[in-house]
Protein backbone atom coordinates (compact mmCIF):
# COMPACT_ATOMS: atom_id res chain seq x y z
CA UNK A 1 0.00 0.00 0.00
CA UNK A 2 0.93 3.35 -0.96
CA UNK A 3 1.47 6.01 1.76
CA UNK A 4 -0.53 8.61 -0.08
CA UNK A 5 -3.69 5.76 -0.06
CA UNK A 6 -2.74 4.93 3.55
CA UNK A 7 -3.08 8.25 4.57
CA UNK A 8 -6.57 8.53 2.31
CA UNK A 9 -7.82 5.61 4.23
CA UNK A 10 -6.99 6.99 7.81
CA UNK A 11 -8.43 10.18 7.01
CA UNK A 12 -11.87 8.49 5.74
CA UNK A 13 -11.71 6.90 9.16
CA UNK A 14 -11.31 10.12 11.47
CA UNK A 15 -13.99 10.14 13.87
CA UNK A 16 -14.41 12.65 17.25
CA UNK A 17 -11.98 11.49 19.98
CA UNK A 18 -12.00 11.73 23.47
CA UNK A 19 -9.15 13.76 25.12
CA UNK A 20 -9.68 13.08 28.47
CA UNK A 21 -10.98 9.01 28.32
CA UNK A 22 -7.64 7.77 29.65
CA UNK A 23 -7.93 9.37 32.75
CA UNK A 24 -11.67 8.30 32.90
CA UNK A 25 -11.28 5.02 32.53
CA UNK A 26 -7.80 4.96 34.96
CA UNK A 27 -10.32 6.44 37.73
CA UNK A 28 -12.58 3.49 36.88
CA UNK A 29 -10.25 0.88 36.88
CA UNK A 30 -8.12 2.51 40.05
CA UNK A 31 -11.50 2.41 41.94
CA UNK A 32 -12.61 -0.89 40.92
CA UNK A 33 -9.38 -2.16 41.85
CA UNK A 34 -9.45 -0.67 45.40
CA UNK A 35 -12.70 -1.92 45.94
CA UNK A 36 -11.33 -5.30 45.51
CA UNK A 37 -8.58 -4.20 47.91
CA UNK A 38 -11.05 -3.62 50.24
CA UNK A 39 -12.78 -6.23 49.91
CA UNK A 40 -9.89 -8.43 50.33
CA UNK A 41 -8.40 -6.14 53.68
CA UNK A 42 -12.27 -6.23 54.76
CA UNK A 43 -11.72 -10.50 54.31
CA UNK A 44 -8.77 -11.32 55.55
CA UNK A 45 -7.43 -8.48 57.82
CA UNK A 46 -9.46 -5.69 59.07
CA UNK A 47 -8.41 -2.70 61.15
CA UNK A 48 -6.26 -3.18 64.35
CA UNK A 49 -8.06 -2.64 67.69
CA UNK A 50 -8.41 1.11 68.59
CA UNK A 51 -7.12 2.39 65.41
CA UNK A 52 -8.19 6.21 66.09
CA UNK A 53 -6.16 5.91 69.14
CA UNK A 54 -3.67 4.84 67.17
CA UNK A 55 -3.55 6.97 64.21
CA UNK A 56 -3.74 10.40 66.94
CA UNK A 57 -0.02 10.03 66.93
CA UNK A 58 1.74 11.28 63.96
CA UNK A 59 3.80 8.81 63.54
CA UNK A 60 1.62 6.27 63.04
CA UNK A 61 -0.79 8.44 61.04
CA UNK A 62 2.43 9.40 58.61
CA UNK A 63 2.31 5.36 57.64
CA UNK A 64 -0.73 5.59 56.19
CA UNK A 65 -0.54 9.11 54.89
CA UNK A 66 2.89 8.93 52.87
CA UNK A 67 1.95 5.76 51.29
CA UNK A 68 -1.35 7.09 50.22
CA UNK A 69 0.35 10.60 49.03
CA UNK A 70 3.15 8.39 47.51
CA UNK A 71 -0.01 6.65 45.28
CA UNK A 72 -2.07 9.69 44.40
CA UNK A 73 1.29 11.53 43.18
CA UNK A 74 2.55 8.31 40.99
CA UNK A 75 -0.77 7.79 39.42
CA UNK A 76 -0.97 11.46 38.31
CA UNK A 77 2.57 10.83 36.73
CA UNK A 78 1.66 7.49 35.24
CA UNK A 79 -1.38 9.04 33.32
CA UNK A 80 1.42 11.64 31.98
CA UNK A 81 3.91 8.96 31.01
CA UNK A 82 1.07 7.14 28.98
CA UNK A 83 1.29 10.21 26.30
CA UNK A 84 4.22 10.41 24.01
CA UNK A 85 5.98 13.74 24.68
CA UNK A 86 3.35 14.69 27.81
CA UNK A 87 5.08 17.68 29.91
CA UNK A 88 5.99 15.70 33.23
CA UNK A 89 4.10 18.04 35.47
CA UNK A 90 4.06 19.88 39.13
CA UNK A 91 3.30 15.91 40.88
CA UNK A 92 6.43 14.75 39.15
CA UNK A 93 8.69 16.83 41.60
CA UNK A 94 6.34 16.85 44.77
CA UNK A 95 6.46 12.88 44.93
CA UNK A 96 10.13 13.53 46.21
CA UNK A 97 8.49 14.51 49.22
CA UNK A 98 7.68 11.22 49.83
CA UNK A 99 10.92 9.51 50.06
CA UNK A 100 12.43 12.38 51.97
CA UNK A 101 9.90 12.49 54.38
CA UNK A 102 10.36 8.60 54.84
CA UNK A 103 14.40 9.19 55.57
CA UNK A 104 13.79 12.00 57.80
CA UNK A 105 11.35 10.13 59.93
CA UNK A 106 13.57 6.47 59.90
CA UNK A 107 16.32 9.10 60.97
CA UNK A 108 14.32 10.61 63.77
CA UNK A 109 13.43 7.12 64.83
CA UNK A 110 17.37 6.12 64.52
CA UNK A 111 18.61 8.99 66.92
CA UNK A 112 15.43 9.00 69.62
CA UNK A 113 15.25 4.72 69.83
CA UNK A 114 17.12 3.35 72.77
CA UNK A 115 20.32 1.52 71.53
CA UNK A 116 19.02 -1.99 72.62
CA UNK A 117 15.21 -1.45 71.12
CA UNK A 118 16.69 -0.52 67.93
CA UNK A 119 16.98 -3.79 66.30
CA UNK A 120 13.68 -4.84 68.23
CA UNK A 121 11.77 -2.10 66.74
CA UNK A 122 13.84 -2.74 63.19
CA UNK A 123 12.74 -6.38 62.82
CA UNK A 124 9.30 -6.38 64.67
CA UNK A 125 7.16 -9.19 64.36
CA UNK A 126 5.42 -9.59 61.02
CA UNK A 127 8.00 -9.14 58.06
CA UNK A 128 6.32 -12.21 56.76
CA UNK A 129 3.05 -10.77 56.88
CA UNK A 130 3.94 -6.75 55.33
CA UNK A 131 5.96 -7.82 52.38
CA UNK A 132 3.47 -10.46 51.21
CA UNK A 133 0.60 -8.88 52.12
CA UNK A 134 1.62 -5.35 50.11
CA UNK A 135 2.16 -7.20 47.19
CA UNK A 136 -1.73 -8.87 47.50
CA UNK A 137 -3.39 -5.79 47.70
CA UNK A 138 -1.39 -4.03 45.28
CA UNK A 139 -2.62 -6.58 42.88
CA UNK A 140 -6.29 -5.69 42.04
CA UNK A 141 -5.48 -1.65 41.44
CA UNK A 142 -2.23 -2.76 39.08
CA UNK A 143 -4.36 -4.93 36.94
CA UNK A 144 -6.83 -2.37 36.61
CA UNK A 145 -4.62 0.44 36.04
CA UNK A 146 -2.08 -1.73 33.84
CA UNK A 147 -5.05 -2.76 31.57
CA UNK A 148 -6.25 0.87 31.34
CA UNK A 149 -2.52 2.07 30.31
CA UNK A 150 -2.62 0.06 27.16
CA UNK A 151 -5.03 2.51 25.62
CA UNK A 152 -2.15 5.24 25.90
CA UNK A 153 1.11 5.04 24.03
CA UNK A 154 3.89 5.15 26.64
CA UNK A 155 7.38 5.64 24.97
CA UNK A 156 9.13 3.71 27.76
CA UNK A 157 7.00 1.01 28.85
CA UNK A 158 9.35 -0.71 31.74
CA UNK A 159 8.94 2.89 33.38
CA UNK A 160 5.06 3.46 33.49
CA UNK A 161 4.84 0.27 34.19
CA UNK A 162 6.68 0.61 37.30
CA UNK A 163 4.67 3.66 38.31
CA UNK A 164 1.93 2.05 37.70
CA UNK A 165 3.23 -0.62 40.97
CA UNK A 166 4.34 2.41 42.44
CA UNK A 167 0.56 4.10 42.41
CA UNK A 168 -0.91 0.89 43.21
CA UNK A 169 1.43 0.18 46.15
CA UNK A 170 0.60 3.13 47.85
CA UNK A 171 -3.01 2.76 47.55
CA UNK A 172 -2.45 -0.69 49.05
CA UNK A 173 -0.11 -0.16 51.19
CA UNK A 174 -2.26 2.85 52.88
CA UNK A 175 -4.82 0.25 53.64
CA UNK A 176 -2.39 -2.17 54.91
CA UNK A 177 -1.35 0.09 57.89
CA UNK A 178 -4.61 0.18 58.94
CA UNK A 179 -4.16 -3.18 60.12
CA UNK A 180 -0.34 -3.12 60.93
CA UNK A 181 0.58 -2.84 64.55
CA UNK A 182 4.00 -2.08 64.13
CA UNK A 183 4.46 2.11 64.54
CA UNK A 184 8.10 2.92 64.50
CA UNK A 185 9.66 4.13 61.16
CA UNK A 186 12.18 1.79 62.20
CA UNK A 187 9.63 -0.63 60.58
CA UNK A 188 7.17 0.84 58.57
CA UNK A 189 10.18 3.02 56.89
CA UNK A 190 11.98 0.06 55.85
CA UNK A 191 9.77 -2.82 54.93
CA UNK A 192 6.38 -0.91 53.46
CA UNK A 193 9.02 0.98 51.10
CA UNK A 194 10.62 -2.48 50.43
CA UNK A 195 7.29 -3.90 49.84
CA UNK A 196 6.43 -0.41 47.25
CA UNK A 197 9.41 -1.34 45.47
CA UNK A 198 8.66 -5.02 45.07
CA UNK A 199 5.69 -3.86 43.62
CA UNK A 200 7.35 -1.18 41.82
CA UNK A 201 9.26 -3.57 39.86
CA UNK A 202 6.51 -6.14 39.35
CA UNK A 203 5.25 -3.35 38.02
CA UNK A 204 8.00 -2.67 35.43
CA UNK A 205 8.33 -6.38 34.18
CA UNK A 206 4.69 -6.16 33.56
CA UNK A 207 4.67 -2.91 32.04
CA UNK A 208 7.88 -4.01 29.32
CA UNK A 209 6.18 -6.78 28.54
CA UNK A 210 2.68 -5.88 28.29
CA UNK A 211 2.42 -1.93 27.66
CA UNK A 212 4.09 -2.44 24.12
CA UNK A 213 1.93 -0.66 21.48
CA UNK B 1 9.59 25.26 14.47
CA UNK B 2 6.32 26.78 16.75
CA UNK B 3 4.47 28.06 13.32
CA UNK B 4 4.77 23.68 12.28
CA UNK B 5 3.61 23.30 16.40
CA UNK B 6 0.47 26.21 16.22
CA UNK B 7 0.00 24.56 12.98
CA UNK B 8 -0.25 21.03 13.42
CA UNK B 9 -1.93 21.63 16.66
CA UNK B 10 -4.99 23.41 14.77
CA UNK B 11 -5.20 20.84 12.37
CA UNK B 12 -5.34 17.71 15.10
CA UNK B 13 -7.56 19.51 16.97
CA UNK B 14 -10.26 19.70 14.27
CA UNK B 15 -8.93 16.61 12.83
CA UNK B 16 -9.86 14.87 16.74
CA UNK B 17 -13.66 16.36 16.45
CA UNK B 18 -14.01 14.43 13.55
CA UNK B 19 -13.34 16.30 10.38
CA UNK B 20 -11.61 14.18 7.44
CA UNK B 21 -9.98 17.31 5.57
CA UNK B 22 -8.23 18.96 8.97
CA UNK B 23 -7.09 14.56 9.65
CA UNK B 24 -5.78 14.55 6.04
CA UNK B 25 -4.06 17.61 5.88
CA UNK B 26 -2.01 16.47 8.75
CA UNK B 27 -1.26 13.64 7.88
CA UNK B 28 -0.09 14.42 4.60
CA UNK B 29 1.97 17.57 6.24
CA UNK B 30 3.34 15.05 8.91
CA UNK B 31 4.31 12.25 6.73
CA UNK B 32 7.40 13.66 5.19
CA UNK B 33 8.69 14.73 8.42
CA UNK B 34 8.10 11.36 10.12
CA UNK B 35 10.08 10.27 7.16
CA UNK B 36 12.73 12.46 7.93
CA UNK B 37 12.82 10.98 11.20
CA UNK B 38 12.46 7.77 10.50
CA UNK B 39 15.31 8.14 8.09
CA UNK B 40 17.67 9.75 10.00
CA UNK B 41 17.10 7.36 13.08
CA UNK B 42 17.69 4.63 11.30
CA UNK B 43 20.28 5.57 8.86
CA UNK B 44 19.19 3.68 5.67
CA UNK B 45 16.63 3.71 2.83
CA UNK B 46 14.98 0.13 3.09
CA UNK B 47 12.24 -0.13 5.11
CA UNK B 48 11.86 3.28 5.59
CA UNK B 49 8.45 3.46 4.08
CA UNK B 50 6.92 0.47 6.19
CA UNK B 51 8.18 2.53 9.25
CA UNK B 52 6.81 5.36 7.79
CA UNK B 53 3.25 3.53 7.53
CA UNK B 54 3.28 1.79 10.84
CA UNK B 55 3.95 5.35 12.66
CA UNK B 56 1.14 6.48 10.59
CA UNK B 57 -0.98 4.06 11.75
CA UNK B 58 0.30 4.51 15.27
CA UNK B 59 -0.62 7.99 15.24
CA UNK B 60 -4.14 7.01 14.51
CA UNK B 61 -4.49 4.39 17.13
CA UNK B 62 -3.06 7.01 19.53
CA UNK B 63 -4.57 10.17 18.68
CA UNK B 64 -6.85 10.25 21.53
CA UNK B 65 -3.51 10.44 23.95
CA UNK B 66 -2.51 13.62 22.83
CA UNK B 67 -4.49 16.35 24.85
CA UNK B 68 -4.97 19.45 22.81
CA UNK B 69 -3.27 21.80 25.19
CA UNK B 70 0.39 20.07 24.85
CA UNK B 71 2.74 20.94 22.05
CA UNK B 72 1.84 18.56 18.96
CA UNK B 73 5.00 18.07 17.48
CA UNK B 74 6.90 16.49 20.32
CA UNK B 75 3.90 14.49 20.53
CA UNK B 76 4.37 13.32 16.87
CA UNK B 77 8.54 13.06 16.53
CA UNK B 78 8.22 10.54 19.87
CA UNK B 79 6.26 8.18 18.23
CA UNK B 80 8.06 8.44 15.32
CA UNK B 81 10.95 7.57 17.41
CA UNK B 82 9.71 4.64 19.64
CA UNK B 83 8.33 3.18 16.45
CA UNK B 84 11.24 3.20 14.80
CA UNK B 85 13.23 1.97 17.67
CA UNK B 86 10.79 -0.63 17.70
CA UNK B 87 10.91 -1.70 14.31
CA UNK B 88 15.26 -1.59 14.59
CA UNK B 89 14.54 -4.50 17.28
CA UNK B 90 11.99 -6.40 15.60
CA UNK B 91 14.67 -6.23 12.39
CA UNK B 92 17.58 -7.51 14.69
CA UNK B 93 15.90 -10.20 15.78
CA UNK B 94 14.94 -11.53 12.71
CA UNK B 95 17.83 -10.48 9.57
CA UNK B 96 15.18 -11.05 7.24
CA UNK B 97 11.81 -9.29 6.17
CA UNK B 98 9.13 -11.73 4.67
CA UNK B 99 6.91 -9.84 2.59
CA UNK B 100 3.68 -11.04 3.37
CA UNK B 101 2.36 -8.20 1.65
CA UNK B 102 3.28 -9.04 -1.56
CA UNK B 103 2.83 -12.62 -0.91
CA UNK B 104 -1.09 -11.52 -0.34
CA UNK B 105 -1.43 -9.54 -3.57
CA UNK B 106 -0.20 -12.47 -5.63
CA UNK B 107 -2.71 -14.87 -3.75
CA UNK B 108 -5.58 -14.46 -5.57
CA UNK B 109 -4.46 -16.69 -8.43
CA UNK B 110 -4.68 -20.05 -6.30
CA UNK B 111 -3.26 -22.49 -8.78
CA UNK B 112 -0.04 -20.97 -9.03
CA UNK B 113 0.50 -20.55 -5.50
CA UNK B 114 3.03 -22.97 -4.02
CA UNK B 115 0.63 -24.83 -1.42
CA UNK B 116 3.22 -24.51 1.41
CA UNK B 117 2.88 -20.38 1.10
CA UNK B 118 -1.24 -20.90 1.23
CA UNK B 119 -0.53 -23.57 4.14
CA UNK B 120 1.45 -21.18 6.34
CA UNK B 121 -0.49 -18.15 5.49
CA UNK B 122 -3.93 -20.12 6.53
CA UNK B 123 -2.07 -20.79 10.00
CA UNK B 124 -0.58 -17.09 10.17
CA UNK B 125 -4.16 -16.61 9.70
CA UNK B 126 -5.13 -18.13 12.47
CA UNK B 127 -2.92 -16.19 15.09
CA UNK B 128 -4.88 -12.97 14.75
CA UNK B 129 -8.24 -12.51 15.39
CA UNK B 130 -11.02 -13.70 13.90
CA UNK B 131 -12.43 -10.33 12.47
CA UNK B 132 -8.95 -9.57 10.67
CA UNK B 133 -8.23 -12.54 9.54
CA UNK B 134 -11.93 -12.49 7.59
CA UNK B 135 -10.82 -9.07 6.38
CA UNK B 136 -7.45 -10.05 5.16
CA UNK B 137 -9.14 -13.03 3.64
CA UNK B 138 -11.79 -11.53 1.72
CA UNK B 139 -9.85 -8.37 0.55
CA UNK B 140 -6.80 -9.95 -0.04
CA UNK B 141 -7.52 -13.49 -1.34
CA UNK B 142 -10.71 -12.64 -2.59
CA UNK B 143 -10.25 -9.87 -3.73
CA UNK B 144 -13.16 -7.96 -2.01
CA UNK B 145 -13.25 -4.15 -2.23
CA UNK B 146 -12.72 -2.63 0.93
CA UNK B 147 -16.60 -1.10 1.06
CA UNK B 148 -18.08 -4.32 -0.15
CA UNK B 149 -16.24 -6.15 3.16
CA UNK B 150 -17.24 -2.82 5.43
CA UNK B 151 -20.81 -3.49 4.29
CA UNK B 152 -20.88 -6.64 5.45
CA UNK B 153 -19.18 -6.45 8.66
CA UNK B 154 -20.71 -2.96 9.68
CA UNK B 155 -17.69 -1.04 9.27
CA UNK B 156 -16.52 2.01 7.53
CA UNK B 157 -14.87 1.81 4.02
CA UNK B 158 -11.92 3.57 5.80
CA UNK B 159 -12.15 1.70 9.10
CA UNK B 160 -11.72 -2.10 6.93
CA UNK B 161 -8.56 -0.28 5.27
CA UNK B 162 -7.05 0.37 8.52
CA UNK B 163 -7.99 -3.10 9.86
CA UNK B 164 -6.30 -4.41 6.50
CA UNK B 165 -3.26 -2.86 6.63
CA UNK B 166 -2.78 -3.50 10.52
CA UNK B 167 -3.50 -7.25 10.51
CA UNK B 168 -1.11 -7.36 7.19
CA UNK B 169 1.70 -5.54 9.32
CA UNK B 170 0.92 -8.21 12.01
CA UNK B 171 1.00 -10.89 9.93
CA UNK B 172 4.55 -9.63 8.83
CA UNK B 173 5.91 -9.66 12.41
CA UNK B 174 4.33 -13.27 12.26
CA UNK B 175 6.33 -14.42 9.91
CA UNK B 176 9.16 -13.17 11.00
CA UNK B 177 9.22 -14.65 14.46
CA UNK B 178 8.10 -17.74 12.71
CA UNK B 179 11.33 -17.31 10.53
CA UNK B 180 13.43 -16.88 13.42
CA UNK B 181 12.31 -19.73 15.24
CA UNK B 182 12.88 -22.07 12.30
CA UNK B 183 16.48 -20.63 12.18
CA UNK B 184 17.11 -21.05 15.64
CA UNK B 185 16.10 -25.11 15.42
CA UNK B 186 17.86 -25.46 12.36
Amino acid sequence: MKTEDLITSLAADAAPVSGTSLERHAALAVAAGFAVTLALFAAFYGPRPELSAAMSKPVTLAKTLLPLLLGGLAWSIVLRTARPAAPVGAAARLVWIVPAAMAGLLLWALLTTAAGQRLQLFIGHSINVCLPSIMLLSLPILGGLLAVLRQGAPVHPARCGALAGLASAGLATAVYSLFCTEDSPLFYGVWYNLGILLVAGLGALLGRRFLRW
Amino acid sequence: MTDRNDRWGDLLRRANRGEASAYAQFLTEAAPVIRTVVRGRSGREEGTEDVVQEVLLAIHAKRHTWRDTDPVTPWVYAIARYKTADAFRRDRRSAQQVPIEDLAERLPDEGQVDPTVARDLARLLGQIDERSARIVRAVALDGESAGDVGGRLGMSEGAVRVAYHRALTRLRQLAAADQEKEHVTK
